[in-house]
């Protein structure tokens, strides 16, 4: 798994903010707006087309279906509050078992998600059952016991050939109509996944057009899906090109919600170089056989921890040859290794046969998720954690809160952008950063601090939010906050800050003052009904 | 890769001013301004920048032409950036067009500052030198002289809003300049403008923002201080003390630091390895409170007799020279301890990121087509003027946090800069900006060091082993040997490596 950026636009479904977000504190960092938050321009009038074109692919408006998802952003500059409403429309289609497969960028961070069908005025609410944020799909149902009659439920075909004709369907730029577009199928390959943006897996490239409010609409080929429409370029990067979730992708999802929980992708958390050089391949001690990679970082949170070291050469997995360029053969395709991965679940095996200082050897891995990973990646359904201590609030840096406060700072990229490959996280599984200072007296002399990251506090190390939280809970004279590098420690009383703590929340309308656990917030509502 | 730069402030002087005439009070009168104009000279000046890109060759030349000011003793003052890498300077005198090649005599890159002399020497004959003024204070006014293409002199007139400690282009401390508010019109590339107050130099430019209409320079007081230490047997260069600050304005910072009696003083963030604070003893979370007897207050200004209060590094740098014992007063623990600090000017290349390199071919290594450099600013300045952001960020973050990341000091960051592509580098074409750690075993801490344990393969291969990924690459030592001229010859290498 391997992250970078890369300029593609979700192809969000249509997102209208409902409210403007308030009480946001002063901004630490300049803000920059919010892609996926801007309402898209107003929506022309379509008229539908009055002759049907032909239709290999069936009467496809008895399987498609409207999804209008409510959902609340949580906001990182101001963790306490709920967050910014908004409304989105995108596109869902029936599946067996009375199952709607859409894309997880429609239901995620959902309060209230209504359905409707062709020809039938109702507007039915709807439940999320599985979200895969990773792989960018979810399933959601509809209770109302009529829903599903006369619905015809789609089924999932295979990877359509490149050239061949696909069709894509949707509800794009907020029609209420069914909209058809078609296209070829440009390019099969991995792809960034931009909903996490932190996974990459077989993507299929088509030149249909794609437009907000098609996501998580099929794709279809001989009345089969062979995609679920799902993000895109924005025109100004690239025109005709769009990506959609090929089947492969979507049976894995589906196999494994089976026992009625979604584990997500596993992961070897490992990185690898080719092996091309004749002359390092000799080093090795290898063969001029054009196989083989060198593991370079073997990931301490990974299943392969301990298992597999630097410098140790993967000559096959799973009895698939592995060649020098990283690709194995599957079923007759030429694939990248982690293809073979990919198609695994929590808790499978995989069989390395490696070479190891000149000695052939044999490792098996049993495959999980590799959590550093998550840091980097975009997080839904859950509440940002925060502590508020003196008007200074301290976050856990995420790929959320870089994109919330942008911070220019360099030493904050650098643990960001290194927190995996450098092992950041070993000493740091949480790398807390002072965000923003809500000023009072009491801090008034500590705007400097700002963007640093905490290290220790009265010289014990701070290693999680959870040791933060409980050691400014703990009596002393005063705290003494060392951030990472040379600088000067924070002082804080403790004293002042308790008699200063009511008057920063009433002045900022801080309604919590920390949040530990990322829960989801679905189980947090439940809980609290429970109490 | 981004090319260019260097001349930032060439360029803004070029492309900036397009003020509209206007009427200039106080214009000298005729008589006055025909001695003025005497003492300038034109310098024509043709450079060539080491391209870091390719570390074997120097860029295109570019030619820069601008003023010097005449000082007593046959000696023209410019800037620093003027004549940097330079390969030919000549002067040429206004009124007549007579033209000498010159000599750098004395450069400072840090001040901005050089001294040139005429190859013929009688050249200068005839020109009234310029005196220095040092007392300029804010609400002076100062005069920013520049020249008919004729030669006639063009003098606009501007008001010093603020004294204080900034930036120069090298970006090596801090040095006292006075910022002028001047709707100043362009005359030719005038690169090097002197200021004046009372026919005496006040200042040279040292940037102009033209939209700002405002303009930094450097202060008589620099160019006084770079004058004397010119004057002296060995250029000793500014001093430092090798030491970051931070004011103690929060009161729960000085009680935390034991800070008793009154309020004032730096606390000590961090002492730089082998430098005179801690070689004087000063360690982080001192409160210096006095520094040559000047008290310090919290936010870390001193109240200087001139211009008020200003901020404690001018002590250390127009104040005191290399050599010079200065007091330093500290509050440790509640206590009060004094210590003598013995300045240092600290060279560039005693940085473990050097913070500039100019007249000096950068050092490089070419190993079977693996380009290996010394981490520089120079290098990384080759992306450009938004090089904090274009260039490799890593590279950045080793070179901003230098002092932090290499506390020991006395070491360099050697680095993978690019790989040509040849035989010896197949599947490696695609490496670059890695750190290296180790070459065939041995702690790469110098160029010198590399090229050393290159000598010694294991086996017959050369191993090099990097920070980042890969993490390691071998090739042959024979096939380097021998691929080495068609190497050579594809790509127009004349050394495989300068290393020093």
């Amino acid at each position: 798994m391997k992250y970078c950026y890369l300029p593609v636009l979700l192809v969000a479904f249509e997102v209208t903010q409902l409210q403007a977000q308030q009480n946001a504190p002063p901004p630490a960092f300049p803000v920059q707006p919010n892609a996926s938050a801007k309402p898209s321009a107003a929506a022309p009038a379509i008229v539908a087309v009055p002759v049907p074109p032909p239709r290999p692919n069936g009467p496809i408006q008895k399987s498609l279906v409207r999804i209008t998802s409510t959902e609340v952003e949580p906001d990182y500059r101001a963790p306490w509050n709920a967050g910014g409403l908004q409304r989105g429309i995108g596109a869902g289609f029936v599946i067996d078992g009375n199952r709607i497969m859409t894309n997880a960028h429609v239901v995620s961070n959902s309060r209230y998600l209504t359905v409707e069908r062709d020809g039938d005025p109702n507007k039915y609410p709807a439940k999320v059952q599985f979200v895969a944020n990773d792989c960018d799909l979810a399933l959601i149902t509809v209770d109302a016991p009529n829903f599903y009659k006369n619905m015809v439920p789609l089924k999932l075909g295979g990877i359509p050939e490149l050239e061949s004709t696909v069709s894509a369907y949707g509800y794009p730029i907020g029609g209420e109509r069914m909209s058809v577009t078609t296209g070829i199928v440009s390019r099969i390959d991995f792809q960034l996944y931009t909903h996490s943006s932190i996974d990459s897996h077989l993507a299929i490239q088509i030149s249909a057009q794609i437009n907000p409010g098609n996501s998580g609409g099929p794709v279809m080929q001989n009345a089969k899906v062979v995609g679920v429409a799902f993000q895109g370029y924005s025109g100004d990067v690239a025109q005709g090109v769009a990506y959609m979730v090929p089947t492969p992708v979507i049976r894995r999802f589906l196999k494994d919600i089976e026992d009625g929980h979604y584990d997500k992708y596993v992961d070897l958390g490992i990185t690898y170089s080719k092996l091309q050089n004749p002359a390092q391949r000799k080093f090795l001690g290898l063969k001029e056989d054009g196989r083989g990679v060198l593991v370079t970082t073997v990931v301490a949170a990974g299943p392969c921890a301990k298992i597999l070291r630097e410098g140790d050469v993967l000559l096959a997995i799973n009895d698939h040859p592995i060649a020098s360029d990283a690709s194995v053969e599957l079923e007759g395709e030429h694939v990248e290794m982690p293809e073979v991965v990919e198609r695994k679940f929590k808790g499978d095996m995989v069989k390395f046969d490696i070479w190891r200082d000149k000695q052939p050897a044999s490792v098996k891995i049993v495959l999980s998720t590799v959590w550093p990973y998550f840091v980097q990646g975009h997080s839904y359904d859950v509440r940002p954690r925060f502590v508020v201590y003196g008007g200074l609030l301290f976050q856990p840096m995420s790929l959320d809160l870089i994109e919330a406060y942008q911070p220019t700072d360099l030493r904050i990229r650098h643990y960001f952008d290194y927190f995996v490959l450098e092992q950041i996280y070993l000493e740091h599984p949480d790398v807390i950063v002072l965000t923003n200072i809500l000023p009072d007296p009491i801090n008034t002399f500590l705007a400097p601090y700002r963007g640093g990251i905490v290290d220790e506090i009265n010289g014990k190390k701070i290693r999680t939010l959870d040791e933060l939280a409980k050691t400014f809970s703990e009596p002393t004279e005063r705290f003494v906050v060392k951030m990472i590098g040379d600088g000067p420690p924070l002082v804080l009383d403790p004293k002042q800050a308790e008699a200063a703590r009511e008057r920063i929340k009433t002045r900022y309308n801080v309604v919590r003052e920390q949040n530990l656990q990322e829960q989801a917030v679905a189980k947090a509502a439940e809980d609290q009904k429970k109490m | 890769m981004r090319k260019k730069l260097f001349t930032t402030f060439a360029i803004i002087l070029l492309t900036g001013t397009v003020a509209i005439a206007k009427k200039e009070p106080a214009l000298p009168t005729a008589k006055e301004a025909k001695q003025k104009t005497l003492s300038l000279v034109r310098v024509n000046v043709t450079g060539q920048p080491y391209d870091y890109f390719r570390p074997w060759q120097k860029k295109a030349p570019q030619s820069k032409r601008a003023l010097g000011a005449v000082l007593s003793k046959g000696r023209v003052l410019v800037t620093a950036d003027l004549v940097a890498n330079q390969n030919y300077v000549e002067l040429e005198r206004a009124e007549s067009g007579e033209k000498s090649a010159a000599n750098v005599q004395v450069i400072d890159y840090e001040a901005n500052l050089a001294l040139l002399e005429p190859a013929e020497k009688n050249f200068l004959d005839g020109i009234t030198p310029l005196d220095i003024a040092t007392d300029t204070v804010v609400g002076d006014r100062l005069a920013a002289w520049q020249l008919e293409p004729t030669g006639a002199l063009v003098a606009t007139e501007g008001l010093v809003t603020t004294i204080q400690m900034t930036h120069y282009p090298v970006d090596v401390g801090q040095f006292l300049t006075y910022r002028v508010s001047i709707s100043m019109q362009y005359r030719e590339n005038s690169y090097t403008i002197p200021l004046v107050k009372n026919n005496k130099l006040a200042g040279l430019l040292l940037r102009y923002d033209s939209r700002a209409q405002l303009v930094d320079a450097i202060p008589a007081p620099i160019i006084t201080h770079f004058l004397k230490d010119a004057g002296t047997e060995k250029y000793g260069g500014f001093p430092s003390a090798g030491f970051s600050f931070f004011p103690t304005r929060d009161p729960q910072l000085r009680t935390f630091a034991g800070q008793t009696g009154k309020p004032g003083g730096v606390y000590v963030t961090s002492v730089e390895p082998n430098m005179p604070a801690v070689k004087a003893g000063l360690q982080v979370g001192d409160i210096v409170t006095e520094i040559g007897h000047n008290w310090i207050d919290q936010n870390g200004n001193y109240v200087d007799p001139l211009y008020g209060k200003i901020e404690l590094t001018n002590l250390l740098t127009a104040h005191a020279f290399a050599g010079d014992n200065v007091p330093f007063q500290v509050q440790r623990d509640g206590k009060s301890l004094e210590f003598n600090v013995t300045l240092e000017h600290r060279a560039a290349k005693n940085y473990v990121v050097a913070p500039y390199n100019l007249d000096q071919p950068p050092l490089y290594y070419v190993l079977g087509g693996v380009i290996f450099q010394e981490l520089s600013r120079q290098y990384l300045k080759e992306w450009g003027a938004n090089w904090q952001k274009e260039a490799p960020q890593r590279f950045v973050y080793l070179d901003r946090f230098q002092s932090e990341l290499f506390p020991e000091g006395h070491r360099k960051v050697v680095v993978l800069s690019q790989v040509l592509p040849a035989n010896a580098t197949i599947g490696y074409d695609d490496l670059a900006y890695l750190v290296v750690k180790k070459v065939n075993g041995a702690e790469v801490k110098s160029l010198a060091d590399l090229a050393e344990a290159v000598k010694h393969p294991i086996d017959g291969f050369i191993k090099i082993e990097t920070e980042e990924d890969p993490k390691q690459i071998e090739l042959e030592a024979a096939q380097v040997a021998a691929e080495a001229p068609a190497l050579q010859e594809n790509y127009g290498i004349p050394s495989l490596e300068r290393l020093e």
